[in-house]
């Protein structure tokens, strides 16, 4: 009987060893994470698998122990008396002790070294500084002095991030680059990584900060050498004709209306007001989608154009009833061309 | 043989439960109904969070709206209900299962439940006058720009550690003073180790969260500077005072739970508990361990990085006091003649839940994947493994097992366990999917997100629904049986501790004799337990 025991102990413990072993190296785990769009992915989905491993098992022997106990030790019907008394067995409770602290001390290693390559700075990184506010990004680079609020990032080149804050706490985080960092008012943190796959990820606000948190959202770049330098030397300018990528350029197009939309789309209007023509949704701020004939009419004595512009450049000139004050940045008069100004003021009118 | 009588015969002055009072059974059941309450508030939140998040888009909620309501919502469950309840079972049970007649300060004790209404009354008015809506985690400088209801939400928080401060300098005094002749500390039963731990916990760590909404209130409306950033606050600060608090809550809301389902196994299984010792000893372990672990939550922040890898290494080291619970539990029932009530089922359910919770919990102490999953629906499942599938399971395995004692009443089997499986598979279709959310990129606290998560977002909606409805068939059960259930005998389940030696309930003064412990609380087995009919078993004084 004794021996019966250990044999079947035996045998499970191998087959549990070889389900947590599958589960670390083979078994498809691909479904639970986004695509690994960083060196650091790579190194972190490695310490993920293995620790999905070792869960696996411990899962496995917790609840397959609690399942068997609960259809193998029911009270027999009309077997009214107490089960054999056991107070313990110390060299059970030692071998659950120990087991559990080799465990954690094997993935606190792990970890550790996983830290420690993920976080190692590269010579020569290139250098982004992140501006987060009430609700939007602005990415800037300090060698060419371009500046955008879509980031592009060079494939395989080491990027350096200083992350800062102008308001509240915000957090940088692409999922596909597997990390995150808070942009904390008061301090630059910093963030190194290398960006290993081209395509296109979102970037999100992970700290909430606001009514505004879920719509504070950006987009990463990632493209070849070439396709950055381009971008960097057309002056960095978004521009994004609804979608059909109108070049980029430092220039405004002649059309008063599209140069509008690319002001809107820059300055990351959109993260916060709904305006169709632009196709955003943004629910911060009061719908822009009819502000031509709004402007006109809301306020006696304030014209249409002086409504628009000192909405823009000066917060909280005129708040909307039920929206917030203090949240619209008060910045954008210094951020902002005459040129731009005005082709903004004109699009929006024209709405 | 002194069945107690008195209380079958004499008319509940329900008056009572609305007064001061120094009994600490009423305050107990002023705590427990009290608290009860704020969770059908608490939940109320949780319905509309939920529908909000039913599809993409802001139909239901706006952003402000969204932040107002999942502030309250985790605020509510956890200073009004997790935190409170738990107390509640502590002030019931404490001094029966010691065999004292009260607590040491009964007035005291009255106090720590009467500074809990107007805390509630607090938080909920604040709501009229713009809530709080920067999350329970109230993280400056977010907090301190928030409207005048974050004014009354730091209120009712400090309010609410006063009492839970109050409370737990009752706990220990009691504990440590008023045992019944005969019981040592080895004898002590786990749910009492439990509250200790739990007290030494709160009286080391609510007065930094107290004083540190302090200074929030005052820099909202006295104008100090304490977090200003342009006058050399520091955010980062806040986040230290706030999770040297905060993380500990986390055991001050498990502890006790694990306290409840340690005296239910036994019971249940007919066996003495599995490494009586070991569970004690790892309850003390934890607590002093919890201490030391709160910058787990600040990984991605601006502390410096070489302090992160301590703070790793004590975060994972929990694992192993909560591991040799978990096997002495398992341990307990093994081998034993299991009796699948509606407690039992609950602790049970407990275990299978908590270990989620506490094996995710691994992964976010591990600093390159937390750097990942941190602030995300990973640790929103997380944290609702341990503190609905943990913590709210035990309460409710608690409030079955001791539902006889205090009403005198038995309730409904049949309707207890249509709840228990209402829970158990609404808690894992609620929260199971949230990992896969928050692993594939999914932030936390937002009233919108990208079509991709749509499908987990609907599970995890339908999955709260029923968590919702499942309350249903426990208060009409509760109420009901509370009203006209078949009397319950002194000891109904045949158990050794000491509130099952006198009458349920059991009158004013406890016992009728002054309690002797003779037989050790868990020796199912070795000793016989006499049924109902004959009387209770392990009462002194003969």
């Amino acid at each position: 009987m004794k021996e019966r025991n250990l044999f079947a102990i035996i045998v499970l413990s191998l087959v549990l060893i070889a389900v947590g072993y599958l589960v670390a190296t083979s078994v498809d785990l691909s479904w639970l994470m986004p695509a690994q769009a960083s060196e650091r992915a790579v190194l972190v989905d490695r310490l993920f698998r293995f620790m999905m491993g070792i869960a696996t098992v411990v899962f496995l022997i917790v609840e397959g122990a609690l399942i068997y106990a609960v259809l193998r030790f029911r009270q027999k019907p009309g077997d009214e008396s107490d089960a054999r008394p056991v107070h313990g067995n110390n060299t059970l409770e030692i071998v659950w002790t120990l087991i559990p602290a080799v465990i954690v001390a094997v993935i606190g290693v792990y970890s550790y070294r996983v830290l420690t390559e993920v976080e190692r700075v590269p010579d020569d990184p290139l250098v982004v500084r992140v501006i987060s506010q009430q609700f939007s990004w602005r990415f800037e680079y300090p060698e060419s002095g371009v500046s955008a609020n879509v980031l592009h990032l060079p494939v395989d080149r080491p990027v350096q991030f200083q992350i800062e804050s102008r308001d509240v706490i915000h957090s940088f985080w692409v999922p596909e680059f597997r990390v995150k960092r808070d942009a904390t008012p008061g301090q630059i943190d910093e963030l190194v990584l290398t960006p290993s796959q081209i395509g296109r990820y979102p970037i999100r606000c992970a700290e909430l900060c606001g009514p505004g948190h879920a719509a504070m959202v950006s987009e990463v770049i990632v493209e070849s050498e070439e396709d950055f330098q381009a971008w960097i030397e057309a002056g960095g300018v978004e521009v994004l004709d609804a979608g059909k990528g109108v070049p980029a350029g430092d220039k405004l197009p002649d059309d008063p209306l599209a140069a509008g939309r690319v002001v809107f789309t820059k300055y990351g209007c959109g993260a916060c007001h709904t305006l169709d023509e632009a196709k955003t949704g943004g629910i911060v701020g009061p719908s822009l989608s009819d502000i031509g004939r709004v402007a006109a009419e809301r306020l006696q004595g304030v014209n249409a154009v002086d409504y628009v512009r000192s909405s823009i450049v000066e917060t909280d000139a005129f708040v909307v009833d039920g929206y917030p004050s203090g949240v619209m940045p008060n910045d954008f008069g210094e951020r902002m061309t005459p040129e731009e100004l005005d082709v903004l003021v004109e699009y929006l009118l024209s709405q | 043989m002194s069945v107690n009588t008195a209380a079958m015969t004499e008319k509940v002055d329900w008056r009572k439960y609305f007064t001061w009072n120094t009994d600490h059974k009423v305050i107990g059941i002023q705590y427990l109904v009290t608290t009860f309450f704020f969770f059908i508030v608490g939940g109320a939140l949780a319905m509309l969070v939920r529908t909000e998040l039913g599809q993409p888009g802001t139909d239901l909620l706006d952003g402000v709206e969204y932040n107002r309501f999942l502030t309250n919502h985790g605020s509510v469950m956890i200073f009004l209900w997790i935190i409170p309840v738990l107390a509640g079972f502590g002030n019931y049970l404490i001094p029966l299962m010691i065999g004292a007649r009260d607590m040491a300060f009964p007035n005291l004790n009255a106090l720590s439940f009467w500074l809990i209404p107007p805390a509630g009354v607090l938080m909920i008015a604040s709501f009229f006058v713009g809530s709080a809506e920067s999350g329970w985690t109230a993280y400056v400088p977010l907090s301190v720009t928030a409207p005048l209801g974050q004014t009354l939400w730091a209120v009712s928080v400090i309010i609410l550690g006063v009492s839970s401060l109050l409370g737990a300098i009752n706990f220990v005094t009691t504990t440590l003073t008023m045992r019944a002749e005969g019981m040592g500390f080895w004898d002590l039963p786990l749910f009492v180790w439990g509250m200790l731990a739990t007290a030494l916990m709160i009286l080391v760590a609510t007065p930094m969260l107290t004083a540190g909404l302090i200074l929030i209130a005052l820099d909202r409306v006295a104008g100090t500077l304490f977090f200003d950033v342009a006058a050399g606050g520091d955010p980062v600060f806040w986040q230290n005072i706030f999770w040297f608090y905060s993380h500990p809550a986390v055991y001050i809301m498990i502890l006790p739970g694990m306290g409840i389902i340690s005296e239910i196994f036994p019971v249940f299984s007919r066996k003495p508990i599995f490494g009586y010792k070991a569970i004690a000893i790892s309850s003390m372990a934890i607590s002093v361990l919890g201490l030391t672990v709160w910058a787990h939550h600040m990984f991605t922040s601006g502390m410096n990085p070489a302090l992160r890898i301590p703070y790793m290494i004590t975060s994972m080291i929990i694992a192993v006091p909560t591991g040799i619970k978990i096997f002495s539990w398992l341990g307990t029932i093994w081998d034993g003649k299991l009796r699948f009530t509606t407690p039992m089922l609950f602790a049970l359910g407990f275990i299978s839940m908590f270990l989620i919770g506490g094996i995710t919990g691994i992964f976010l102490a591990s600093i390159p994947v937390d750097l990942h999953v941190h602030d995300t629906y990973f640790v929103v499942a997380h944290l609702h493994f341990v503190l609905f599938g943990g913590s709210v399971s035990a309460v409710y395995a608690g409030l079955y097992y001791w539902f006889p004692k205090i009403t005198g009443r038995k309730y409904d089997e049949r309707l207890g366990k249509v709840h228990f499986w209402m829970n158990f598979i609404g808690t894992n279709l609620s929260y199971l999917p949230m990992f896969l959310a928050g692993l594939l990129g999914m932030p936390r606290r937002v009233v919108d997100y990208a079509p991709e998560f749509t499908g987990v977002n609907q599970l995890a909606t339908v999955g709260a629904y029923l968590l919702g409805l499942s309350t249903l068939p426990f208060l009409y059960n509760a109420i009901v049986s509370w009203a006209r259930g078949p009397r319950a005998e002194s000891n109904p389940w045949r158990a050794l501790t000491l509130e099952w030696t006198t009458s349920s309930p059991p009158p004013e003064h406890n016992f009728d004799e002054r309690p002797v412990m003779k037989i050790w609380p868990y020796s199912y087995g070795e000793v016989e337990v006499e049924s109902e009919a004959t009387g209770p078993v392990a009462s002194a004084g003969d």
